[in-house]
């Protein structure tokens, strides 16, 4: 077979060659992309900033003097200090040994654990702290009265509306982002190393301070401050029960702030601190974690040889099942009853038996209803552009396609830095008034939804782009499909599975979305998690519970959406 | 007819030079290798001619058209090039079959012609059989025929291999670059081939372009480069070599050292006393023990060195040995048959005809 080269040559004389410019038809959606990430972070940030800074007239620094000599709020930000403490404190201590036991140790039923901590984690904290009030509320706490009927005394064994039991519910739903970081350093470290200094003459005991411990000290540090971080923005729990009690927190003094009469100026002020201390603990955890690579050590081939428990093995996997009863079976358990009894502190009978609670939830209050398709609408329209906006600016970052690129990140994974109320008086400040007024409707929802889901959506589909080698775009290139062509033959089926993930991720934070919802809601624009909280105030707490199993069943089948999406990535790219 | 010329080429990578004025003529037809140790530019001056890349200065013609320079820049997929890559890139999504038949979807093909033709290629690269797999269920040698059979069956006017071998293991690699040169042989595209291996270069190409730090330094036949090397880098990257340094005396004889003068090949004209290298080719050598029989190849014309043994390797068919000259304590690597054997310490005599003592410049 001989090439007969002359249509070849035909198309190499097509006079349209000359002059032909590299104007890509593909730049203005990059372009694009870049622009609206920048827009969409700069400006609620820049708001706040402005805002903390702007008296009656002109610029002044009453705001911040107020904010720090006021002893209202130097109590809250002591507060918050202690709480974020402890419960760093405890998370490391349950998830790394959760961590360890799952990935170093002959436990029994290891791949259930894993399941029930990530169900640990996918409980939104409020619904958490609201469980945990029906669980040890000092009068009507189920566990109270346990006590109560099995003492016969008149005292309260728990009281959950203190300092100690928030950081205690705090804790039970933070402590899964140590557990992760563990769980990955302790699968990387080899038992290779800790034979080497076992051969060297060191006993198991000298092993384990100076081998495996200073190996996993990064990701302890790295953890700690991740569950400091939550524990630092979160604002369901402490509202549902540290309020009670009169203990306020940095975030729900802001929210507070923003109560009638507003005082918009104080909650910017107060922003500040925040932002700043968690921009300043990021900025830590990346120098620990980054420093000496630790992440690599020992790497892949290295075998990993398990703990034997020994006797201990059932006790150890007793306690591993008492600490996920906290977090997970009580709750859920107390949950499922209050939905399901018209009475929830009674036994549930028969007789005590309804579904009168789905049918008002799902049918009968107007609130639930709307607020149940705001929500699903907002989760669907956020995971959908988010996936999109997210998918752009990582293939832009990992493709090198604009000039300045490697910025791009930087915004993409800013809102990581912003807790979700600060977040909340950004937007509020920045789309209350002219030009852009988004508040009133669920339109600010969805951009508050979009900036803080971005660095989720934004680390999944570079993760997603990572994996695809560029030659495979360059070979469909060079063999005649244009840019385009390429992205829908190549690069859009391969990447299929890890956007599918990326949508996921998206939707399950938009659902269960509360400290930014609650500044931004309106009367017109409220959510399931808004809701809840509301409900709380009227003491429904049938309806609450079916809200919240709800957002609990949805999650959980979005998550197996996305480990079946995953199987079906695996089968596809295997090398 | 696809003529290739590169012409005053340079493209930066954040300020520093990764290909600097280069200048190269690919004739018709012709399989040129571009040959180089990693980091020397070579794939870079492949993906400027895929069109991945835009040159800052510079331009490069097919055929008399620019296709490339700093204000114009044909897309790739324009340019009726193929191009097998390093990591293959076949589309792990797509089955043996549809990863060959994509390119034809852009070439107005009936379905059945197309499917004739990628069945025909499926048959050259032996994989006929394996048409509904998917890559994954490959081993990494069939998805190197797949990538090439895909590279081929769009009948291009150039093809472009960038380290297609480098992932293979030794057998197989070597299997394949027989494998590559017959296929030139069977279709004779011009054919641009990157490469850090000499041997990959000297099996398949028809020329070498030896590159070194963004340039050309010296493009020939394979035995050109090997016999004729114009600098040190290129006769130490092309096999192993003795390099000696010294100056053209007035009688255009080499001086080495004290007393050691070399009379070497037909040279290209470097001024008298110039600073000059010396290639010797460690097998070129031979080494004798007895002072007469030394003498009478000398009488000959040959050159004549002695020294004494300091090390040697047994490698089987041969012995490779290092000679220490009396003069600057200079070295020499001779590889000698494992017939004749010298002890260390022994004195010897080594002799290498002036055709085998090539005179370099330094650098």
């Amino acid at each position: 077979m001989r090439f007969s080269g002359v249509e070849a040559v035909g198309r190499l004389r097509a006079g349209s060659w000359r002059g032909f410019k590299a104007l890509d038809p593909t730049l203005p959606v990059w372009v694009g992309a870049a622009l609206f990430l920048v827009f969409l972070m700069v400006l609620p940030l820049g708001w706040i900033f402005v805002a903390s800074l702007k008296g009656e007239e002109g610029f002044t620094l009453t705001g911040y003097s107020q904010v720090f000599t006021e002893s209202a709020f130097l109590k809250a930000i002591w507060n918050t200090l202690i709480i974020s403490f402890w419960v760093g404190v405890i998370a490391v201590l349950i998830g790394s040994l959760l961590g360890w036991l799952v990935t170093r140790t002959d436990l029994p039923c290891k791949k259930m654990v894993r399941a029930l901590v990530m169900a640990s984690f996918v409980t939104p904290p409020f619904l958490g702290a609201f469980a945990w009030t029906l669980l040890a509320g000092p009068n009507a706490g189920l566990l109270n009265k346990l006590y109560r009927s099995l003492t016969g005394s008149e005292e309260a064994l728990f009281n959950i509306f203190t300092m100690e039991g928030l950081i205690f519910v705090m804790a039970l739903y933070s402590f899964p982002y140590v557990f992760s970081m563990i769980a990955n350093v302790c699968e990387l470290i080899s038992s290779d190393l800790e034979d080497a200094a076992n051969i060297l003459g060191a006993s198991k005991l000298r092993v384990a301070l100076t081998v495996t411990l200073p190996l996993t000290a990064p990701a302890l540090v790295g953890g700690f401050i991740l569950a400091f971080l939550h524990s630092l923005s979160l604002f369901g729990a402490p509202a549902i029960l540290g309020l009670p009690a009169g203990l306020h927190t940095i975030t729900t003094q802001i929210w507070a702030l923003f109560q009638y009469p507003p005082r918009l100026d104080l909650a910017a002020a107060f922003s500040v601190p925040l932002l700043v201390a968690t921009m300043l603990l990021i900025a830590l955890q990346k120098k620990i974690l980054g420093r000496r690579g630790y992440s690599t050590v020992g790497g892949k081939g290295g075998q990993r040889r398990l703990v034997q428990l020994g006797i201990f093995r059932l006790p150890v996997f007793a306690l591993v099942l008492g600490i996920i009863a906290l977090s997970v079976f009580l709750p859920y358990w107390i949950l499922l009853k209050a939905a399901l009894a018209k009475a929830w502190a009674q036994p549930l009978t028969w007789d005590n038996f309804t579904l009168e609670n789905f049918k008002f939830a799902f049918f009968q209050y107007g609130d639930t209803q709307a607020a149940i398709l705001n929500t699903f609408k907002l989760g669907i329209l956020t995971a959908t552009v988010g996936t999109v906006v997210a998918a752009l600016i990582a293939y832009i970052t990992n493709r090198q396609l604009l000039w300045g690129a490697r910025y791009l990140t930087f915004f993409a994974l800013a809102p990581l830095v912003v807790p979700g109320i600060v977040l909340a008086v950004g937007l509020f400040l920045a789309y209350a008034r002219p030009p852009f007024v988004l508040y009133g409707t669920i339109w600010i929802l969805f951009i508050a939804y979009l900036t803080k889901e971005m660095p989720i959506g934004f680390s999944q589909a570079e993760t997603t782009f990572k994996s695809i080698h560029p030659e495979l775009e360059d070979a469909g290139r060079i063999l005649g499909a244009n840019r385009l062509g390429v992205l829908r033959d190549v690069t859009a089926p391969l990447a299929r599975a890890g956007l599918i993930a990326t949508w996921c991720f998206i939707f399950i934070g938009v659902i269960r979305e509360l400290s930014a919802s609650i500044l931004l809601f309106t009367p017109k624009s409220k959510v399931v998690s808004v809701v809840i909280f509301d409900l709380k105030e009227e003491g429904q707490i049938g309806v609450i519970a079916v809200l919240g199993i709800l957002l609990l069943l949805v999650s959980f089948l979005v998550i197996l959406a996305v480990q079946w999406a995953a199987r079906g990535e695996i089968l596809a790219t295997r090398e | 007819m696809a003529i290739v010329s590169l012409k005053g080429l340079t493209k930066k990578f954040a300020e520093t030079a990764a290909v600097k004025d280069l200048d190269l003529e690919i004739g018709d037809g012709e399989f040129v290798s571009l040959l180089g140790p990693s980091g020397c530019g070579k794939t870079t001056t492949l993906r400027l001619i895929a069109g991945f890349l835009q040159p800052e200065q510079g331009e490069i013609q097919v055929n008399q058209q620019v296709i490339s320079s700093p204000s114009l820049l044909v897309p790739p997929e324009r340019r009726n090039m193929s191009m097998i890559f390093q990591s293959y890139a076949v589309w792990p999504h797509m089955t043996v079959f549809q990863n060959v038949a994509y390119g034809l979807k852009f070439k107005k093909l009936s379905s059945n012609e197309s499917e004739k033709k990628v069945e025909r290629l499926l048959q050259l690269v032996h994989l006929e059989t394996l048409r509904g797999r998917y890559p994954a269920e490959l081993s990494g040698g069939q998805q190197q025929r797949v990538a090439l059979a895909r590279a081929l069956v769009v009948e291009p006017q150039i093809l472009l291999l960038d380290e297609p071998l480098s992932n293979l293991d030794a057998n197989l690699r070597e299997e394949m670059r027989f494998e590559i040169r017959r296929l030139h042989e069977e279709f004779r595209i011009t054919t641009v081939y990157v490469t850090h291996d000499q041997a990959e270069a000297m099996v398949t190409s028809d020329r070498i372009a030896v590159m070194h730090q963004g340039r050309v330094i010296q493009v020939g036949t394979p035995e050109e480069i090997f016999e004729r090397p114009r600098t040190s880098f290129v006769a130490e990257f092309i096999g192993r070599t003795n390099i000696l340094r010294g100056r053209l005396d007035h009688s255009g004889k080499l001086v080495l050292g004290e007393g050691l003068v070399v009379q070497a090949a037909a040279q290209e004209s470097y001024p008298q006393e110039a600073e000059i290298s010396l290639c010797l080719r460690p097998h070129n050598i031979s080494l004798v023990g007895s002072a007469s029989e030394a003498q009478e190849w000398q009488q000959k014309g040959y050159n004549l060195f002695s020294g004494v043994i300091r090390r040697r390797t047994y490698f089987g068919d041969t012995f490779d040995y290092v000679v220490e000259l009396p003069v600057d304590r200079l070295t020499l690597r001779v590889i000698a048959p494992s017939s004749r054997r010298y002890e260390l310490g022994q004195k010897v005599f080594a002799l290498a005809h002036p055709d085998h003592c090539v005179v370099m410049g330094q650098g």
